[in-house]
């Protein structure tokens, strides 16, 4: 059943925008260099009505406020180089996803929920590695499942040493799923624990404390009730003093992003959202800056939200969210540029110059952290090069990001002609999930194509000379175009929306795989077919019977 | 952009002077087409005037316009009948819905197959025919040869049009590919096994297109069903050739059981040798000819339980025989129909879902049509007094495609073992010397007015001319 | 009342012996006129327009068969789904039998449509252009002339009255069969009778009589009966397009069998057809011109019948505004092209340009002038005054493209009697 979101079972539609005087879960304070998040979620404050965030555990609307809270940060507190993540609570930290929250969602609705949180862990690991950020997991109490696995995204994990906090991923002896959200993952690939020990953890639902979760990697560092605060304050020292960060920058504010959102189509300033029902497809378009562009670091802090390239960033990710949580029948985006492309080369062009800079820094990580989000969005992607539009250096990306890319041709009329044009911000700025340029994982880092793509950086390719250099699939001219599209575009309709995303997550991940591709890929995966098993989510399921007092009746036979 | 001129040389009711996308892709597909003829056309037939029927629009008027033509200048056109711009599609899923003007995405792969499979038998037709002119039984007979051929190029033409105008690059691509294809070459062939066989004598030819030509017009009555509007209008425009192609099957078939008849009775003898000797085919010859292309024919319609022929139905793209006439659900989910099948020794039916089984559903309505033509042979030698009749072997006889390929089945549908077969083969399809003794037969006549020995001369001629009429002049 | 039509029909039916089942009249019929079973393929006589609009797309020939049939006796579909063979042409004394009566019988044969000649006009004989022979060919036959003048008109008795064009379309035309029973009045194909309608005109002076070309041929319209026919278009405007209604005209069109007509004539004795073997006969006329071609088309169809009687080439140029106002289009459509080469020109057609005879001579200037190479070749022209320079133009401009000297030729032609002209 596809579902339609003006159906009056649907659920009201999702706002991934917030801002502090919002929060009703995080408590964000921000003193020099250290900024403290603490949860301290709201039991009523579901984003959903049907069950009760008891014992900081989260749902969707809890993950968009920390989400949001990480953006404040990078952006309005310049002076921030260590967060300590921790509990407002006594004596829990956090229990992780909220079962109820689980068993009473879809299928969609709980693999978008897990996509979002994966995102926005690893993005805590991606500004700790470009900005230098380091995030300590103040591990104040109990703290089990998902509440393990944010930890597990910070560069430390101090656990309060009480004879009975412990860490615990039970999911698997008590839910009858994986700890989804990169546990499993982190505990082998990052904090490299044994896999023996990782075996027991894992089926364990007490889970492990003090000294035996130090020895096993668990954690970073144990300290008793009182000396807590201290040693969790002296790590982050450490961790801050590795921070290039101003301490006297002014912050940049993010005000709300401002849009329209009618029956068929989201308007922003720099991003337009059209969708065709019919059609189960959406034309997502970006424009290039319009006007005079500050291009020297006084002007660019004076624009600061409204820069051109973050503004669209926050736009083009803000739509992104919006389609995957709201439209899930919407399958195939169709991405536009409208401009000129002269107009984003320069913005690249500021952006590189000004690389070093913390402003221009997190813009460039912004970018990164959307663009990726595309690649990891389970919707078919087809780029639309035409005329009037501005592939160009970072746009260029969406088409390098898309599954299929078809390039207007008109050879007999070289001034209506589109062009797709490289600059140096494709060959590294903006890496996906699995560490490589989109452009180097398009020629698997075959230095022939690469070389010949660098060659032209600058320059306006046509559609033959883009279809030469490998960087389009298909460049019809103006006769065939509009039915070769009609056709590519409804043919991909009525294919499985199942086996696209899983194909087109294989074939746009080739090559080889990193920690974030392996949460994204293998764990993910695994977790949507256990999510879809009876043993899960049947009638006698795990998810479903669990705080019901009822045992789970699983079907023993292995698959 | 190009030097055709479109409107004059190439009749069309498909606005091709102001279609873009249709010039460019003729531009370069037209001299290749030509470059085809020129190579695997007619043999030695380019400066012959010959007698043709020519289509210039799709009225009645219009489209029978006869002249002397020579066949490289035949003005192949491209034509679909008038359209109707209410039709809804009207069986499968989508039945109901406004018939498709244009491809949809979601059918593109299986439509085009689709066309391809139809617009690949047209040239290899033509190609398995090319040497016949050499041998032709009279003028009147060479030009329905023509008129068979040229016809076959403008079908060819027609599927093309679907190709250039519907199906961008990938359709300029096939139908390039429809040019490079050849009949029987074993690197290279055509797609459909028996566009690859011979026609190797008059005899083969007229078995041809009364059976295979048949094939074509149960396939394109199939398609002419089509929920896409523009297959389903070409393809009732060809059906009104197509008529002729199996006119000159019947009537030429028929012509060949008169003359023997004829000397049957004159001789006073049925002994094949007798009237061998008398230079004209025996009626046991002419059943193994029937019988061999018969079974080739029904292999055409493919597997007898297909999964492609479910799809196809079922999202509208081909529908069944006289669809529009059945007063089903046009659905057909849930219907059963039989399929034979070898079990213990026999032949036994099987139930089978219907959808699955409309290959076969087209093979037994065209097996039903195919016989109502035997019968009326065998009016012909029942006229002369004679008591051989002439049958349509069983259909499980003699097939290479589906649950019965391979299976050793007498015409009258007894399972026979591997020795019986090999026994009596030879009395059940032509044989080296039957094939060698046809071909002795075959020679020139063209004397307007005269025939061959083996064939008698029709009861009428071409377009009310008289059957001495001069149909080819020789350059 | 159409008469004949209520006592007979020409009925369509499809030769099962040479159909091929193919499907292709049954796809083809606008109206749903045909349909078939496992056997045949069959017409509906109650839904066949006829349109002819299957006849071109039968690949076989086997569409083009008719029988002249009571009304009351056609061959329903269930009779013609048994068919094996077509069943034979019901005789004169069958149609008898079966009540059809005797004038009806033998006028609905195949012929070239036949129109009256003009209505206002007077009686005299027609002009003839400065091109027009005033002889007639050396093997005409013999024509009598004037045997029965006004003061001493004879009687003919009306035997058959009927319309030949299709009812709704502008021109309506009328088939009219008179006996003369035992009075002898000897006609030839191209001589032209004439009529005079009863009572006076305004003035109180009695009607002049009109005259029209006789549009059968010299042993009668049906073989061996002392009748002749006439094709009478019914008059409802003068030259210049007033309304007008014709007096002669509507009271011939409004004859009933048994009604007895004063009638005069014969008129004309150079307007004749050549009886000579292999000799050829181009005929060109437009809509009310075509009563002479007509005549000698039907007298050399019965002569080619008789099988004894070598004819040359016949060649027929025929305008008329749409195929509708043609009359017996459809004989005239299964005339054998062996025996007559038409060539239709229809200069108000939907959708389609102008086409007037001349245009059409032109288009077969070849074939034209391989014709006025020969000596046995006689031209007639018979039609509207306003076609009679085109036609001439397009003739000599045939001749001069063939190689011909037009002012020798017009000269001989005129002086051997081979070139005719009636035009008004």
């Amino acid at each position: 059943m596809s579902a339609d979101p003006n159906s009056p079972e649907s659920p009201p539609r999702v706002d991934f925008r917030t801002d502090p005087s919002r929060y009703r879960h995080w408590k964000l304070n921000v003193e020099g260099p250290v900024a403290r998040l603490a949860l301290d979620v709201a039991e009523d404050g579901g984003l959903r009505p049907g069950y009760k965030l008891k014992l900081n555990s989260y749902d969707l609307g809890v993950d968009i406020e920390l989400a949001d809270a990480l953006n404040r940060i990078r952006f309005e507190h310049p002076q921030v180089r260590a967060v300590v993540v921790t509990s407002a609570r006594e004596r829990v930290f956090c229990s992780g996803a909220n079962i109820f929250m689980l068993g009473l969602s879809s299928h969609a609705w709980k693999v978008n929920f897990c996509k979002f949180t994966n995102e926005t862990r690893n993005g805590m690991e991606d500004t700790s590695r470009h900005s230098g950020i380091g995030f300590v997991a103040a591990v104040n109490g109990s703290c089990a499942g998902g509440g393990y696995e944010l930890a597990l995204a910070c560069d430390d994990i101090v656990l309060v040493d009480d004879r009975s906090s412990s860490v615990s991923l039970p999911e698997v002896p008590l839910l009858g799923v994986l700890p989804g959200t990169g546990g499993l993952t982190r505990v082998t690939d990052k904090r490299k624990v044994r896999h023996d020990h990782a075996d027991i953890f894992c089926t364990t639902t007490e889970g492990v404390r003090g000294r035996r979760a130090l020895e096993w990697r668990l954690v970073d560092a144990i300290a008793k009730p009182a000396d807590f605060d201290r040693v969790v304050r002296e790590r982050a020292d450490v961790l801050a003093a590795r921070c290039d960060r101003p301490a006297d920058a002014k912050g940049v504010a993010l005000p709300r992003i401002e849009r329209t959102i009618g029956a068929d189509r989201i308007a922003y300033a720099h991003v337009g959202v059209d969708i065709d029902r019919a059609k189960r497809t959406a034309t997502i378009t970006v424009r290039a800056p319009r006007g005079p562009q500050p291009a020297d670091l006084p002007a660019i802090e004076a624009a600061g939200a409204a820069w051109w390239p973050l503004a669209m960033a926050r736009e083009l990710d803000d739509a992104i969210l919006e389609m995957r949580a709201n439209e899930p029948a919407i399958g195939t985006w169709l991405l536009k540029t409208e401009g000129d492309a002269a107009a984003v080369l320069a913005a690249d062009e500021a952006m590189r110059r000004h690389a070093g800079h913390w402003f221009v820094r997190e813009v460039v990580g912004f970018l990164r952290r959307t663009l990726a989000r595309l690649d990891v969005s389970s919707r078919t992607l087809f780029a639309l090069v035409e005329p009037g539009s501005c592939f160009a250096g970072t746009l260029a990306e969406l088409a390098l990001a898309a599954d299929r890319t078809y390039m207007l041709a008109l050879p007999d009329e070289p001034e209506r002609a589109p062009a797709l044009a490289l600059s140096a911000a494709n060959f590294g700025t903006y890496p996906m999930a699995n560490g490589k340029a989109r452009l180097a994982q398009r020629f698997y880092d075959e230095a022939e194509p690469l070389a010949a793509a660098r060659a032209v950086i600058g320059q306006p390719l046509s559609g033959t000379d883009a279809l030469a250099l490998g960087l389009v699939t298909a460049a019809p001219d103006d006769i065939d175009w509009a039915d070769e599209i009609r056709i590519a575009v409804e043919e991909r309709a009525s294919l499985s929306p199942d086996a696209l995303t899983g194909m087109e997550a294989n074939l746009r991940f080739g090559g080889a795989e990193t920690m974030d591709t392996r949460i994204f890929g293998r764990l993910t995966a695994w977790q949507n077919w256990i999510f879809q098993r009876p043993n899960a989510v049947g009638d006698k399921g795990a998810l479903k019977v669990y705080g019901t007092g009822e045992k789970a009746g699983f079907d023993f036979n292995r698959v | 952009m190009s030097t055709i001129d479109y409107s004059e040389k190439i009749p069309n009711n498909v606005n091709l002077s102001q279609d873009r996308t249709l010039q460019r892709a003729l531009e370069h597909w037209q001299p290749n087409y030509l470059a085809w003829w020129q190579d695997m056309g007619p043999e030695g037939s380019r400066d012959f005037d010959v007698y043709l029927r020519t289509a210039v629009s799709v009225d009645p008027s219009g489209w029978a316009q006869f002249g002397y033509v020579k066949m490289p200048d035949y003005r192949w056109g491209i034509f679909l009948n008038p359209g109707d711009a209410e039709r809804k599609i009207h069986f499968g899923d989508h039945l109901g819905e406004p018939a498709w003007q244009d491809v949809p995405g979601e059918h593109r792969a299986n439509l085009r197959r689709i066309i391809v499979t139809q617009g690949d038998t047209e040239p290899a037709s033509v190609e398995q025919q090319r040497h016949l002119g050499l041998t032709a039984p009279s003028q009147y007979d060479l030009r329905n040869l023509f008129q068979v051929n040229v016809e076959e190029g403008r079908h060819l033409w027609a599927m093309v049009y679907l190709l250039h105008r519907f199906f961008g690059r990938d359709g300029r691509e096939e139908a390039e590919a429809l040019l490079e294809r050849r009949s029987g070459d074993r690197d290279n062939p055509r797609i459909l096994g028996a566009f690859n066989e011979k026609t190797p004598d008059w005899l083969a030819f007229f078995m041809f297109t009364y059976f295979t030509d048949r094939d074509g017009k149960f396939q394109l009555c199939a398609l002419a069903e089509s929920g896409f509007d523009p297959l389903a209008r070409t393809t009732k425009f060809m059906l009104t050739e197509e008529a002729h192609h199996m006119f000159v099957g019947e009537s030429g078939v028929s012509r060949v059981i008169q003359r023997t008849c004829d000397a049957m009775r004159e001789l006073g003898t049925d002994d094949p040798a007798k009237l061998r000797a008398a230079g004209v085919i025996d009626l046991p010859t002419i059943q193994r000819y029937l019988n061999f292309h018969f079974s080739v024919t029904i292999d055409l319609f493919g597997a007898d339980q297909s999964s492609n022929a479910a799809i196809f139905y079922s999202s509208g793209l081909k529908g069944r025989y006289e669809e529009g006439k059945r007063a089903d659900d046009h659905r057909l989910k849930g219907d059963h129909y039989r399929v034979l099948e070898v079990h213990d020794g026999r032949l036994a039916e099987k139930e089978v879902p219907m959808l699955n089984a409309l290959n076969e559903v087209l093979r037994d309505d065209y097996i039903k049509d195919s016989v109502g033509g035997v019968n009326r042979w065998n009016k012909v030698i029942e006229k002369a007094g004679l008591p051989f009749r002439l049958a349509v072997p069983h259909k499980a006889f003699h097939r290479r495609i589906g649950a019965l390929a391979g299976a050793r089945i007498a015409p009258d549908g007894r399972v026979v073992s591997e020795a019986e077969w090999n026994a009596k083969v030879g009395e059940w399809l032509p044989t080296e010397a039957d094939r060698a003794f046809v071909a002795s037969l075959m020679g020139r006549v063209v004397e307007p007015g005269k025939f061959a020995n083996w064939i008698a001369p029709p009861v009428v001629g071409i377009n009310k001319q008289p059957v001495d009429f001069e149909y080819v002049r020789f350059g | 009342m159409d008469i004949a039509a209520a006592t007979t029909i020409r009925q369509h039916l499809i030769d099962p012996e040479i159909c091929i089942r193919c499907n292709t009249c049954e796809a083809t019929c606008p109206v749903g006129a045909i349909t078939h079973d496992e056997r045949n393929y069959v017409v509906r006589a109650d839904v066949c327009k006829p349109c002819n609009a299957c006849i071109a797309p039968c690949p076989t020939g086997a569409i083009d068969n008719w029988r002249v049939v009571p009304s009351a006796r056609v061959y329903s579909i269930e009779e013609q789904l048994g068919w094996d063979v077509l069943p034979a042409e019901l005789t004169h004394d069958e149609l008898a039998a079966a009540g059809v009566p005797e004038a009806v019988i033998g006028v609905v044969a195949p012929a070239v449509a036949v129109v009256a000649t003009a209505d206002p006009g007077e009686p005299v004989p027609l002009d003839a252009a400065h091109y027009s022979s005033l002889l007639p060919p050396w093997s005409a036959a013999h024509a009598y002339a004037n045997l029965y003048g006004p003061k001493a008109p004879t009687v003919a008795t009306v035997t058959g009255n009927f319309r030949v064009t299709e009812a709704g379309f502008a021109n309506e035309t009328h088939h009219v069969v008179l006996d003369f029973g035992a009075m002898p009045f000897p006609v030839l194909e191209g001589q032209s009778i004439g009529i005079v309608p009863p009572g006076a005109d305004a003035s109180g002076r009695p009607h002049r009589a009109r005259q029209y070309s006789v549009a059968s041929p010299r042993n009668g319209e049906r073989p061996g009966y002392n009748n002749v026919s006439l094709t009478v278009k019914r008059v409802t405007a003068d030259h210049q397009g007033r309304a007008v209604k014709g007096v002669c005209s509507n009271y011939v069109c409004d004859l009933k069998v048994g009604d007895k007509v004063q009638v005069i004539g014969p008129f004309g004795t150079s307007f004749l057809m050549p009886n000579h073997p292999r000799s050829n006969i181009v005929m060109i006329c437009t809509g009310t011109g075509s009563a002479p071609m007509r005549a000698m088309t039907e007298w050399r169809r019965r002569l080619r019948q008789g099988g004894k009687f070598e004819g040359g080439k016949l060649m027929l140029f025929f305008g008329a505004r749409t195929r509708e106002e043609l009359p017996y289009f459809g004989p005239l459509m299964s005339l054998p092209k062996d025996f007559i080469d038409i060539n239709l020109a229809f200069s108000r057609t939907a959708g389609q340009p102008k086409r007037h005879v001349q245009d059409l001579m032109r288009e077969r200037a070849a074939d034209l002038a391989g014709l006025l190479q020969q000596s046995d070749t006689y031209v007639y022209v018979c039609g509207l005054r306003a076609m009679e320079e085109g036609v001439l133009l397009a003739l000599r401009d045939a001749a001069v493209a063939g190689g011909l000297s037009w002012d020798a030729l017009a000269d001989a032609m005129r002086r051997e009697g081979r070139l005719h002209l009636e035009t008004y």
